[in-house]
This record gives C-alpha cells, sequence and structure tokens, in this order.
C-alpha cells in the first residue's frame, strides 16, 4: 500500500477559561498544530496524519478535551507521499 | 512529499478554517495556493444527513463523487462540516451496492420461501403489478400500503402520495419521520394551525439564552451546535441550559444541566408555567390579544393495541385529540399544582436549578430560544410536551421575533419539506391540509385534474399501525422506500418481522443497500441515492434547497420517483377506480395511472430541453419532459397565496435554499410578526394566521406517568438514541470504513455503580432484556454519555445489536409517535452456558 500524508483543519470552539489548557494539550497531540484564535476561542488547527481513520480519532480526542465546547473539520487533503518525494 | 509542500498545504487548510470561522491569523498563514482542485468540477447540494440542512460542495471526477466540503456560501454552515458530511462522498460507494432486482423465487417463480435471485426490473415490475391487482380486487384499496421517508426527495414525495392517494385510493401512506417529529408536527397544527416553526437558525445569533429539550446537539445537530457555542463565546452573558435523562456531550458543555427521571419533563414544564403565573410574568396584553385556552382530554392511554389493559383502562383512549376551550382562570388553576416542590420531587431536579431555569422564562429582557429533538418527541406525552413549550413562550409573548423562538429540530434531512410540507402522512395532503377534510380533498382533486369524489377520506394507517395490520394480514401489498423500519421500529420481534414474513403479504422495499428490512422483503428494488438524482428538500427552518443529478447510480439502480412513475404505468383507471366514478367523469375511461397522474398536461408541460444541460437528468429523459419541474410547480400551487408560498421551480437551482414563504422574491425568517411576514396585517403585531380566529391555542394538560416503568425484576430504564458518527440505522454511515471504525458496535452505556450492583465489568457480554425481547450486547462505564443510575442508553445504529427487539410500541396517542426513550429492561450477564450455546 502507498503511504499516504493527510493534511487537515479544524475549527475548535473552546471555553474561554480553558483556551490556554486546550492549546497546550492539543500540542501534545501529534501531527497536530494550532494556527491561532486564542482572543475568540475558536481555535484554527491543523492535523497531519498517515491515514484518514486517524483524522476521525484527533478529532475524537480533541472534542474530548476539558473545555472544547465543539471540534469541526473544514479542510482535508491528501496526496500519495512518494508522488512528491 | 518533502517538506515545503506540507507546509503550503498546511496554511492553506488552516486559511480555510480561519475563513470559515471568522477568525484572523498571522499573515503568513494566508494566501491560499489555488489551483489543487482543477480537475473537479464542483457542484453545490445540501447534505444527505439530518435536517439541518448544511450546503456541500460536491466534486466530481470522472462520473465519481470524489471530494465534498463544507459550501463556504450556505448561510446554514458556512464552510463548516460535521464529520458525517465530510465522508459524504464515500456513502454511496458502499462494497455492497445494490444494482439490481432481486425477487425470492423457487423454479423460476416468485416464492415467499424462496432465495432472493436477481431479475430484471420488468420481471421486478411484473410481480408487484400482479400483487397489488390481487389484493386490490380481493381486498379493496385499504388492503395497499406504503411507507415513505423523510429523506424522500419533495418530488419523490409527492408523486407517492399522489400513487397512493389518487391512483390507488387509500391513504395508507405514511413516512419514517412517524417516528421521527410526529409530535412536533401535529402540535403545530393544534397551536397554530400551521406546521413548522416561525422562526429560524438566525434566532442562533440573536438569543440570550438556549434551553434543550431533550437534545443532544452536539452529537446530533453539531454544525448547528457550533452556531450556539459562538454565540455563547462571544457573548458573555448569553447561558445554555440542557435538559436530558442521562448526560451527555452536550450537557458537559452547556452552563446547567437539569437530569429528570423519564416523563417527569410534564412536570417541570407545568412548574415554569405555574412560576410565570404566581410571579405576574404573563405577559397579559399578548395573551389576550393573541392566544386562546384550551384544556385537554386527560388519561389518554399509550397508543398501544386497542386490547391492551392499559388502553381498555384509560378513560380517553378513543378521543385523546380531544381538547376543550377554557379560560385563564381554569388554566392557571391546573398549573398551580405543579410547585416547586412537587416538580423537584417528580424530577429529582433539585429546586434550586428548577427555579434558575423558571427565571429564564419569566425575565422580560432574557431572550429564549427552547430546543428539541426526539427527547420531546418520542414520548408518550410528546403533543403535551410540545404544548407545554409553547404555552411558556406564548404567556411570556416570547415568540416570533429574533432570538424569541421556541424551535423544533429535525432529525432527517426533508422531514419539512416532504413528510410534512408535501403531506406523505396518513392524514395529510400538501400544504397542511387534511385528508378526513372533504373541501380539503375536493381543492386537491381540482389541481390534480381528477374527478371529484376520487380522493378516500379516511385516514390512513400510520407507521406502528401499519406493522400491527401487516401482522394481522389486514394490509397485504406493502412498498416501503428510502428507510430501514425493520431496525427502527419499535418491539420489532413481535410486531414489525411477524407482518413482513406473513404469507399473506407482498412487500417490497427500495433502497441502495441490503439492510436488515431489505433482507426480509419479497422484492428488492436497487435504488439511486442523493446526487444520483436531482432532488429537493426542505430543511428545519423552512428552508427549500435544490441540487442537480451529479453522477449516474450504478448498474440498474433507479430513483424511487423513477420507480414510482413506472409503476403507474402498469395500471389502468378502470382496473383501480370504482365504476361510478368513471361513468361520471368519462374523460378519465381506460387511461393508465402514470396518464392521469403524471401526463395531465401539467407534469409534463415542461420541456426536457429546460434541463439544464450541464447536468444529466435520469428521470427526464426516461419520461420525455422535465419530470421534476412540472411536479414541483404542480404542487407549489398548494401553497402559493396560502402562507406556504414557493419561489419558482429555476430559483432553487440558482440559490442556497430560501425560507417560504417567499413572497414577491423574498423569503420570510420570521413568520406571523408584523414588520417581518407578509401576511401580517399593519396594525395587528402579531397574527397567527394558520387558525381562524388568527390567535394560538395554550394548551393545559397534566404530569401522566409513561406506559411502562422498572419494577422488581425489570428494573432499568432503557432509553435509546443516536451517536455523532452514525446517522440513524447507519445503513449508510456504517459503509463509510472511517465512521465504522470510530464507532463500530452498539454499547450499553450504564453507571459503574449499577455494573458493581451486577457484578458486571466494563466490556463484558450482557443481555438487554425486555417483556418483548432481548439482544446482547456489551458494557460501558466510561465515555461520552454518562447515565445516572437505574437508566442504560444503548444506540440503534448497529444491525448485529437491534435494540428495538427490546423496546415498547407504545406511541403518544394523539401524534401516534412511538415512545423510544422509556421502557423497563434488565441486563444480565451473558452466562457461560449461553455463551456456549451460541457457539
Amino acid at each position: 500500500m502507498t503511504a499516504e500524508c493527510h493534511i487537515s483543519s479544524l475549527v475548535v470552539h473552546s471555553h474561554p477559561d480553558r483556551v490556554q489548557s486546550i492549546i497546550e494539550s492539543i500540542g501534545s497531540i501529534e501531527g497536530a498544530e494550532v494556527h491561532g484564535g486564542a482572543d475568540t476561542g475558536k481555535l484554527i488547527v491543523t492535523l497531519e496524519t498517515d491515514t484518514e481513520s486517524q483524522v476521525v480519532e484527533r478529532i475524537n480526542t480533541i472534542q474530548l478535551l476539558q473545555g472544547v465546547l465543539a471540534a469541526t473539520l473544514v479542510f482535508h487533503h491528501f496526496e500519495s507521499v512518494q508522488e512528491r518525494e | 512529499m518533502d517538506l515545503t509542500r506540507r507546509t503550503i498545504l498546511k496554511t492553506q487548510a488552516a486559511a480555510a478554517a480561519a475563513a470559515a470561522a471568522g477568525v484572523s491569523i498571522p499573515a503568513e498563514a494566508q494566501n491560499i495556493p489555488t489551483g489543487e482542485d482543477i480537475q473537479l468540477q464542483w457542484s453545490k447540494a445540501p447534505c444527505r444527513f439530518c435536517g439541518t440542512g448544511c450546503g456541500v460542495m460536491v466534486g466530481v471526477k470522472d462520473g465519481r463523487v470524489v471530494a465534498t466540503h463544507g459550501d463556504m456560501q450556505a448561510e446554514v454552515n458556512r464552510g463548516l462540516n460535521c464529520v458525517k458530511g465530510y465522508f459524504l462522498s464515500k456513502i454511496m460507494y458502499g462494497a455492497d451496492r445494490l444494482t439490481q432486482p432481486l425477487m425470492r423465487m423457487k423454479n423460476g417463480q416468485f416464492a415467499k420461501d424462496g432465495e432472493f435471485q436477481p431479475v430484471s426490473w420488468d420481471q421486478a415490475f411484473d410481480e408487484m403489478a400482479r400483487q397489488w391487482k390481487k389484493v386490490l380486487k380481493e381486498k379493496g384499496p385499504e388492503a395497499v400500503g406504503m411507507f415513505g421517508s423523510g429523506q424522500w426527495t419533495i418530488w419523490e414525495g409527492y408523486a407517492a402520495s399522489k400513487l397512493m392517494r389518487a391512483g390507488f385510493r387509500t391513504n395508507n401512506l405514511d413516512p419514517n419521520a412517524r417516528h421521527c417529529m410526529a409530535s412536533a408536527a401535529v402540535t403545530f397544527i393544534r397551536t397554530f394551525g400551521m406546521d413548522e416553526p416561525m422562526g429560524c437558525y438566525d434566532d442562533f445569533e440573536h438569543a440570550d439564552a438556549f434551553v434543550l429539550w431533550g437534545s443532544n446537539m452536539a452529537e446530533m445537530h453539531p454544525i448547528l451546535w457550533t452556531r450556539i457555542t459562538d454565540r455563547r463565546l462571544s457573548h458573555p452573558h448569553v447561558r445554555i441550559a440542557t435538559l436530558s435523562t442521562y448526560e451527555h456531550r452536550t450537557t458537559d458543555l452547556s452552563d446547567t444541566a437539569l437530569i429528570f427521571k423519564p416523563n417527569s419533563d410534564l412536570a417541570i414544564l407545568n412548574y415554569i408555567a405555574n412560576y410565570i403565573i404566581q410571579n405576574g410574568a404573563v405577559n397579559r396584553e399578548f395573551v389576550e390579544r393573541h392566544c386562546n385556552f384550551r384544556l385537554a382530554n386527560t388519561d389518554i392511554g399509550y397508543g398501544l393495541r386497542p386490547d391492551n389493559v392499559l388502553e381498555q383502562r384509560a378513560q380517553h383512549a378513543n378521543d385523546a385529540q380531544v381538547s376543550n376551550p377554557s379560560s385563564f382562570e381554569d388554566y392557571a388553576k391546573l398549573m398551580s399544582q405543579y410547585t416547586v416542590e412537587k416538580a423537584s420531587e417528580l424530577s429529582g431536579v433539585p429546586k434550586e436549578r428548577l427555579e434558575a431555569l423558571a427565571k429564564v422564562y419569566a425575565d422580560p429582557k432574557v431572550k429564549v430560544m427552547s430546543l428539541w429533538t426526539m427527547g420531546f418527541n418520542q414520548h408518550v406525552r410528546g403533543v403535551w410536551a410540545n404544548h407545554m413549550v409553547y404555552n411558556l413562550h406564548l404567556l411570556t409573548g416570547k415568540i416570533s421575533e429574533p432570538g424569541n423562538s421556541p424551535f423544533s429540530l429535525t432529525g432527517q434531512p426533508s422531514a419539512c419539506g416532504t413528510a410534512r410540507e408535501v403531506g406523505t402522512f396518513s392524514h395529510r395532503l400538501p400544504a397542511d391540509m387534511q385528508v378526513a377534510n372533504p373541501e380539503h380533498r375536493k381543492h386537491a382533486e381540482e389541481i390534480w385534474k381528477l374527478p371529484h369524489g376520487l380522493l378516500p377520506g379516511k385516514v390512513g394507517y400510520h407507521a406502528v399501525q401499519q406493522d400491527r395490520m401487516l401482522k394481522d394480514g389486514k394490509l397485504n401489498a406493502y412498498w416501503i422506500m428510502c428507510n430501514n423500519n425493520l431496525q427502527t421500529a419499535p418491539n420489532t420481534n413481535n410486531e414489525t418481522y411477524p407482518g413482513y414474513r406473513n404469507p399473506a403479504n407482498f412487500v417490497v422495499v427500495s433502497d441502495p443497500y441490503p439492510t436488515v428490512t431489505a433482507m426480509a422483503a419479497d422484492l428488492i428494488l436497487p435504488a439511486a441515492m442523493w446526487v444520483e438524482k436531482e432532488g429537493a428538500y426542505g430543511n428545519a427552518e423552512r428552508r427549500t434547497h435544490f441540487w442537480h443529478q451529479l453522477v449516474n447510480a450504478p448498474g440498474d439502480a433507479r430513483s424511487d420517483l423513477w420507480q414510482l412513475m413506472e409503476f403507474s404505468k402498469r395500471f389502468t383507471t378502470d382496473e383501480v377506480w370504482p365504476k361510478e366514478i368513471l361513468d361520471a367523469s368519462p374523460d378519465h375511461k381506460g387511461k393508465s395511472l402514470f396518464d392521469v397522474l403524471f401526463a395531465n398536461g401539467e407534469v409534463n408541460k415542461f420541456p426536457v430541453s429546460e434541463v439544464d444541460p450541464a447536468y444529466e437528468n435520469r428521470e427526464s429523459k426516461a419520461f420525455g419532459f422535465y419530470v421534476q419541474k412540472g411536479l414541483f410547480e404542480e404542487y407549489a400551487a398548494f401553497g402559493r397565496g396560502h402562507g406556504h408560498d414557493l419561489a419558482p421551480f429555476d430559483t432553487y437551482h440558482q440559490v442556497r435554499g430560501l425560507r417560504w414563504p417567499v413572497v414577491d422574491g423574498k423569503e420570510t425568517l420570521w413568520r406571523y410578526r408584523e414588520g417581518l411576514d407578509p401576511y401580517v396585517e399593519k396594525g395587528s403585531g402579531v397574527q397567527f394566521y394558520g387558525n381562524p380566529d388568527k390567535k394560538a391555542n395554550i394548551m393545559g394538560a397534566p404530569y401522566e406517568p409513561p406506559a411502562e416503568s422498572p419494577d422488581a425484576e425489570y428494573d432499568m430504564w432503557l432509553v435509546t438514541g443516536r451517536v455523532l458518527e452514525h446517522w440513524h440505522s447507519g445503513s449508510m454511515t456504517l459503509r463509510v470504513p472511517e465512521l465504522y471504525k470510530a464507532f463500530s458496535g452498539a454499547v450499553v452505556f450504564m453507571h459503574p455503580d449499577d455494573a458493581a450492583k451486577r457484578n458486571l465489568r466494563r466490556g463484558q457480554e450482557v443481555k438487554v432484556v425486555s417483556r418483548r425481547g432481548e439482544i446482547r450486547s456489551r458494557i460501558e462505564t466510561r465515555g461520552r454519555n454518562k447515565v445516572p443510575p437505574g437508566l442504560i442508553f444503548v444506540p440503534f445504529f448497529d444491525a448485529s445489536q437491534l435494540i428495538n427487539k427490546v423496546t415498547l410500541d407504545a406511541t403518544d396517542p394523539i401524534s401516534k409517535q412511538t415512545d423510544f426513550k422509556k421502557c423497563a429492561v434488565k441486563v444480565v450477564a451473558v452466562s457461560a452456558a449461553d455463551a456456549g450455546g451460541q457457539q
């Protein structure tokens, strides 16, 4: 099976009191990165994973973090790794 | 893939999310590189799943849907997508997709006890027509029936209604939406004389408080939930209160959660009404000008079979729907019993929380949006519960204006558009008209250009009654379209399955996949789905939206619309209509049902050349006219000028949906209030014009107990419902590998103390047993649903664990909607002997 790279992004609505701890928790998830939005509580998060199933797993993990009100997928793109290497 | 490229893609991903969220992010993360999607043809469509009605963009490459994403131009979801919507592109490509008709055969002929074998459409329809004609001849129209869907497109529901009511002359047509929101629909009519919410999703951006009654929006309506959380985060004064019988994602995220004992929501609602009255919070002027008071018949039974002791004991089981004119004083007297002490005792909710909630409704400065779904509607007193929440909004005048909004959410994409507006219920005609009303039938006969007296006035069998009549051998020719009823009906082992396999019956199922329902049928017809046909849905906020056919269905699969119309060609009026009607209307003699229903000069008015040449349209090609446009325009004639106005057909292909009534090209966001709704007369302020006196009904009703409660032997409440990853019975979402993996099998959510008491461990195999039947499942004491002691929650998506073998077929006696939220069960370990016996 060809290896794949999946890039996706989410909007993570976060409780104002917990934004910092949520940013830290997301930062510790493999392939997840926060790109901003702390001031409004709407965090812009990207995910880089090897499979599509991992996209769903990561969303569920983020969804269940204390203080996360909603985690919603916006963008997804994938391609095979060989294609570009 | 090199690092630079990963960075570029991530930048693009972040920019898309930021745009959808309306958030600005650092400059280096902007500047979207484009060009990725050049090979794809993108078109708009509403999502195939719930009643929210999100817009999605659908990318097609080489005749196949390969991608979808949230439509940035869609007002409903503004580019966002939930996880189900995100995987839409995969729902049509399950490995077991049906591509040809399958019939039970033995020795080359249909046999009820035969095995499924592939047949041609001609063979399938020949046998089906033979069976229909036999039943019609021997038993008459009342032995023919159809179970349809809130997932039908508008024109599919409309064609089905014409074929059943006018063609076969029976009202035995009901949608699966009966299981889903009949209580809401019936109460809209009883209260306002007109179906569907007065407000819309724009209320989310105006309300100060959101009260969720029996709705787990965070999982079931995730995109609407993001609109509430957006409002909550950007306006710190906003509060969310959630009422439920167990804790779930939505209660976690709310400011306050009221976990109440099953059925006691009635007592809580009446207590709030009492609080409003006792504390002088009644908006006297509004109530005097715009409301009537009525008291409902009480002790109305539970919609069980008439020989059930609970029905025989009930005083008003046979006239449950009756209510009588009353006064504010009498209503206030009834409510006065519901003190905070009584409500707290019945519900188990602490007094302070009840009082805090009552204040939200009573405070004239707080704009309240009440939202509800299945917890309210699937309720043996679902109609009363709906009435009671309207009572709160009407007493305080908090209705029909931005932010003040009692709002019934829906679970299916066209529960409103097709089941309700088109009127595919056993008692309804288009535009809120009723089959029992001779004037309404006459009007329908005129629009349909059919002989006077043709349409039957007797209300047909509703969903649960259809199952009972199949079992009893009184309903014999039965067509199930676009639903999975053997999985979703109540008490299926005793009341549904026996009817499907009753040798006196011929059961046809049209579906894209071999669901448990299809596998129990005699004939399976392969259906086209979603963007494999041109379609129209109506969402929960009265928004009608269209899509084009974007790809072809595989093999011989055909849309429900094609199936209905093609089947109608096999009958002549002389075969199915009474002689006296044809004698009085000789023009209709010797015609096929297709001729009189679909080639009637209206439906076939628009040529195929009007179909957008950029898109395929199989039905129009097959029948030689623009089928969807003709059906829609004929249907729209029912509502135009009567408060149900729809825009011209072509408009809907251009826009991201419009909320009816659409008057002079403008949609209506809030109904019944002057200045917002063109139907309200100047100087009147508010008019509930669905009723002749233009007033709404405040309906007094008491708390009454459920049909079945836990006892010494069956000692737990059972609540069934859904999970985020799967939509209803899972026939589509379970075929998406990623969603299947995310939540692959149903589990029994149980309180850890209840598990310990029974010596059960997390993950252990158990039996859930009721007086009706049992299933095997596994115990879950953690996770997203936290149930209180004494109650279990089991999702119903899993066909290998049919929890509806266990549920009770009690319904609201008025709406006939089943209560899937409360019956009594016991949970026992699967013993070694049981396990051995299974292997």
